[in-house]
């Protein structure tokens, strides 16, 4: 009966010809606008309120809905709200900075290792490891810090609230990004590199350090600047395994403080400090990317972008 | 290919074992064991003078005492757990559909249309992954306050511009919850939509079926294991979130069940009930996880 | 450094329940240029990997120089490997890759950098120390991987198909450059691939390999005129395979007589004691066309089918009176040929050409789907196991 716009249609002499039944709709070429249209009012829903926040971190005023004027007095200014001089927020911003740093140094090194090590190692036992590496990365978050802070009370009692118990529930938290994406690039490389490089004289493990760690460089560094956004960005975690208030970074502050407490602009500032860190680490991490994939054939630049948001 | 690494792995095991040891370790200590905890003090007991939780390790002595505590706060007489658990599935549903309502159309733009500007908008992307979670909720509740941009932009065009967004609306918490998880979901969309072989779809066409029909026999059935990967990566955090309704709003008629075990947690006598519904909640959990591994897993087995 | 007799005892390979590699006994002279021929799946990649230490044999010896190195690891073996992706490490340049084997000679840092440019220099690519191997064509890459081999001395140089992802005309001035490489280092070459041509060129012997087992060995010579089966003949070149039986009544030793359909025709080469069904065997090179009318000894009549123009020779199809399809091939010289499509012609297949070898039991299209397969595949796939 009548067909879809488009199809091609017998003519009546019996010979099937490409002439079509009615016009194709529109131009098969034009631009898909009302995609195009959704997708950027997408990313302005999603930047520009961000975009605000960061604007009132530099409010003159104490409120985080009028604007007041241009000032930086809640990072440097103000003698008693500011970041710089408020001993709580100050201290914050230190002990971000502290588990980030930690624990990217701690992780990334494991987690690197496990990704080898599994890939390798085929028995039950690795893929059951594995699978407990994968559940870490898809589980609430709120169960496992429910259940390291059962440990630490109740069990590891020597290990006490506070940095020691953060940095150590963070690695376990954030082991699964350099584990699968170094795992993923290791399927990619294979193994003839370090064959060729046993074959040339290096041992097991020379090959594995002069040959496949080099050509992993690019998602070890990836992997590291997730870990460090990751834990910059941790909440659940550490509020639970926080102690007194010198061990609470930025993440919690913010929390505890939204409804009442510190006034608004400051924890804009904190949240803009917190922006700063990741943002920075970020492009660090694409440019050092890019400089390391240089050696190899040409990657465009959505690859790399893309390896590093951990895809 | 694959059989001659097997043999030539086994002669160097422990070199493997080594490398993932510490991994393992870790793993093992920081991430199993605490779920033994857990049970061992959700089948314990209670220090009378103390209120504190008083763990139980031998499996033989474990006491129900706390799981009938909870039975009975979710169907029992004065049952108030039950709205919680409601609300976090009504909740998380409504926030992943409608994020991948979102997510979709987006991802699906960027991996086949962008063309040359696919850097610029993955950048855009990309960058709310680099802006805390505090950040994004930090700038709606800035923007729904009772003096907010919200409000006075509504009042401008004449609709009412006076509600308490923040005091306790459900709807602010799924916006806040879609906000806040979308950002993966989409770039877990635009990864598998942009594996998608491009002749497989110009074959399609080529055969004769028009763009639509494309789409729905072709590019969504590929893009399923992508939509179903996506869709358990955004739900399942979000059934154990707490947080993103004491944000944005704080009161009791949003919470869900992530506070309620926060809370017993937190009350002095009702530690091993808070665990038992953190237990619950790992067990509901469970089976969609181990399908999630299984089938990255195997996924990933088979790029190899 | 003298040397590089490799030998191989009664070697076997197994993967689960795979026999890759088949109970094989060979023997290489130091100095040889040997290769291992044969369709993906034969196990000539395999042996390789073997000798290379990349894979514990079964069981069976590998010796090299007399020593038994089948349990060595492969950075103790004097042999060294040119990888069929080259292998070439993308992150250090041309100059760093070759001298990366150098490191485990204690060779002091002075020398290290004369002997690079004496390896680049013998493969033709001095001044391209600094280069880094994704700026260099793949023949370049090739050479850089053959230098890194070479550089570090070896008894034995290991080839795993290494042009075979290089195009054609490439492929062909790259086999002539490698022999004489070979000839100049004096180094054993064990070669893998399943291009029979260039086999046939390069090697001072080969082994054909079929299903993990060795279906001949020896000289280009020997395994292209006197095949020793119809694998070996179908799998060389064009073999024009034929059924026929052995005609009763045999002359002791001299040429046999075989019966093809109709007709009788004389055989003096291949299996001459051999009786009832078998197959026989003629080179296109060797057959020769005759008008129709002429008479004389092994002709049968046949109708030329097709020509086919490939520049230097012309393929010419003839369908014989006994329904064979048989290819041969003239030279070009200039003149015009005598025939076109449809000509009736005789067709002579002399006696001494005309090749009897033992039936496989299967047919000849079966044969013939399974060379021209295995040969299809080899073009289709990148790796060979």
């Amino acid at each position: 009966m009548a067909s879809a716009v488009g199809e091609a249609v017998t003519a009546p002499s019996g010979r099937a010809t490409v002439a079509w039944r009615g016009r194709p709709r529109g131009n098969p070429w034009r631009r898909p606008w009302v995609m195009e249209g959704f997708t950027w009012l997408y990313i302005i829903w999603s930047i520009v309120p961000i975009a605000i926040a960061v604007l009132f971190s530099f409010n003159k005023g104490a409120s985080q809905a009028t604007w007041q004027g241009f000032s930086t007095k809640w990072y440097i200014g103000n003698s008693v709200n500011s970041v710089l001089h408020n001993p709580s927020l100050h201290q914050a911003v230190i002990q971000t900075l502290n588990l980030a740093v930690l624990t990217t140094l701690i992780t990334v090194p494991i987690g690197v290792g496990f990704a080898i090590g599994i890939d390798r190692w085929r028995s039950r036992t690795s893929t059951g490891l594995n699978f407990v590496m994968i559940f870490s990365f898809v589980i609430p978050e709120l169960l496992l810090a429910v259940g390291l802070f059962l440990l630490v009370t109740q069990a590891l009692t020597f290990i006490r609230l506070g940095t020691t118990a953060e940095v150590a529930g963070l690695v376990v938290w954030n082991i699964s990004w350099p584990a699968i994406i170094v795992r993923a690039r290791l399927v990619t490389i294979g193994r003839t590199y370090e064959e060729a490089a046993t074959d040339l004289g290096a041992s097991r493990l020379g090959a594995i350090r002069r040959v496949l760690i080099p050509l992993l460089m690019p998602a070890i560094f990836a992997s590291a600047v997730l870990v460090f956004a990751s834990t910059v960005d941790d909440f659940v975690i550490v509020e639970q395994l926080s102690s007194t208030a010198p061990t609470q970074p930025m993440s919690v502050l913010i929390y505890s403080n939204v409804h009442g407490g510190l006034s608004g602009p400051a924890l804009n500032a904190l949240a803009t400090i917190m922006l700063f860190f990741s943002l920075v680490v970020a492009v660090v991490g694409f440019v050092a990317y890019r400089w390391m994939t240089r050696g190899e054939r040409t990657k465009s630049s959505s690859a790399a972008l893309t390896s590093i948001a951990g895809m | 290919m694959g059989r001659s690494q097997d043999t030539h792995d086994r002669r160097n095991r422990w070199l493997w074992m080594g490398l993932a040891a510490p991994g393992a370790i870790w793993l093992l200590v920081l991430f199993v064991a605490p779920f033994y905890v857990m049970m061992a003090v959700a089948a314990g007991g209670v220090n009378e003078f103390f209120q504190t939780a008083v763990p139980t390790w031998n499996p033989l002595h474990w006491s129900s005492a706390n799981l009938s505590a909870v039975w009975h706060d979710m169907v029992g007489s004065g049952a108030f757990l039950g709205p919680p658990a409601l609300r976090t599935l009504l909740y998380s549903a409504s926030a992943t559909v409608i994020s991948l309502a979102i997510a979709y159309p987006v991802a699906y733009f960027v991996s086949r249309y962008a063309g040359r500007r696919k850097t610029l908008f993955l950048i855009l992307l990309i960058a709310p992954f680099w802006v805390s979670y505090m950040m994004r909720m930090l700038a709606w509740i800035d923007l729904l306050q009772q003096g907010g941009f919200f409000n006075s932009a509504l009042s401008f065009v004449g609709l009412p511009g006076h509600t308490d967004w923040l005091g306790g609306k459900s709807a602010t918490v799924v916006l806040g919850l879609v906000y806040g998880y979308i950002p993966y979901l989409i770039l877990v969309l635009y990864a598998g939509l942009d594996r998608i072989d491009q002749s497989l779809l110009e074959a399609a066409r080529d055969l004769g079926l028009s763009k639509w029909r494309t789409f729905w026999r072709v590019t969504v059935p590929l893009s399923k294991p992508t939509i179903i990967a996506g869709t358990f990566i955004t739900v399942l955090p979000m059934l154990g979130d707490y947080f993103t309704n004491q944000l944005l709003s704080g009161a009791a008629g949003t919470t869900m069940i992530g506070n309620a075990i926060e809370g017993q947690l937190e009350s002095p006598g009702e530690t091993g009930q808070g665990a038992v519904l953190a237990l619950m909640l790992l067990l509901i959990l469970l089976i969609p996880m181990i399908y999630y591994a299984v089938s990255t897993a195997r996924a990933s087995r088979e790029f190899a | 450094m003298a040397g590089g007799n490799v030998k191989l005892e009664s070697l076997t390979k197994q993967f689960d329940d795979v026999t890759a590699v088949d109970d094989i006994s060979i023997e290489i002279q130091a100095g040889e240029f040997f290769s291992l021929l044969g369709p993906s799946g034969c196990g000539k990649t395999t042996t390789l990997r073997m000798v290379a230490g990349f894979e514990p044999p079964t069981s069976g010896k590998i010796l090299l120089d007399g020593v038994d190195v089948g349990n060595w690891p492969p950075h103790r073996r004097n042999v060294n490997t040119v990888f069929q992706s080259y292998a070439l490490f993308p992150f250090l340049t041309v100059a760093e890759n070759v001298a990366f084997g150098m490191k485990y000679k204690s060779v002091p840092k002075s020398e290290i950098n004369t002997q690079v440019a004496e390896a680049l220099a013998l493969v033709q690519l001095s001044g391209y120390e600094k280069r880094r191997p994704n700026q260099l064509s793949g023949g370049q890459q090739q050479r850089v991987a053959l230098a890194r081999a070479l550089v570090l001395r070896p008894s034995v140089l290991l080839l795993d198909e290494p042009l075979g992802a290089l195009d054609a005309k490439l492929r062909r001035t790259l086999q002539v450059e490698l022999g004489a490489l070979q000839k100049q280092v004096g180094i054993t070459f064990m070669y893998v691939t399943h291009d029979q041509e260039e086999a046939l060129t390069m090697s001072d012997r080969l082994a054909v390999m079929n299903r993990g087992r060795i279906a001949q060995l020896g000289t280009p010579d020997e395994v292209y005129n006197e095949p020793a089966d119809a694998y070996v003949a179908d799998f060389l070149g064009v073999s024009n395979l034929m059924d026929a039986r052995v005609e009763p009544g045999g002359n002791g030793g001299g040429p046999c007589r075989v019966r093809l359909g109709d007709f009788v025709l004389e055989a003096a080469a291949g299996q001459l004691d051999a009786t009832g069904a078998v197959k026989v065997a003629i080179r296109p090179e060797r057959i020769n066309l005759h008008p129709y009318e002429a008479g004389g000894a092994n002709r049968v009549p046949g109708m030329v089918e097709r020509l086919v123009f490939l520049g230097s020779t012309t393929q010419i199809f003839v369908r014989l009176a006994t329904g064979s399809a048989l290819q041969t091939l003239v030279r070009n010289d200039g003149a015009a040929l005598p025939y076109s499509q449809g000509t009736p012609v005789s067709v002579g297949l002399p006696a001494d050409s005309l090749r009897v070898l033992p039936d496989p039991g299967v047919s000849v299209a079966e044969i013939r789907d399974k060379t021209l397969g295995d040969q299809l595949l080899d073009l289709t796939s990148t790796t060979s196991s």
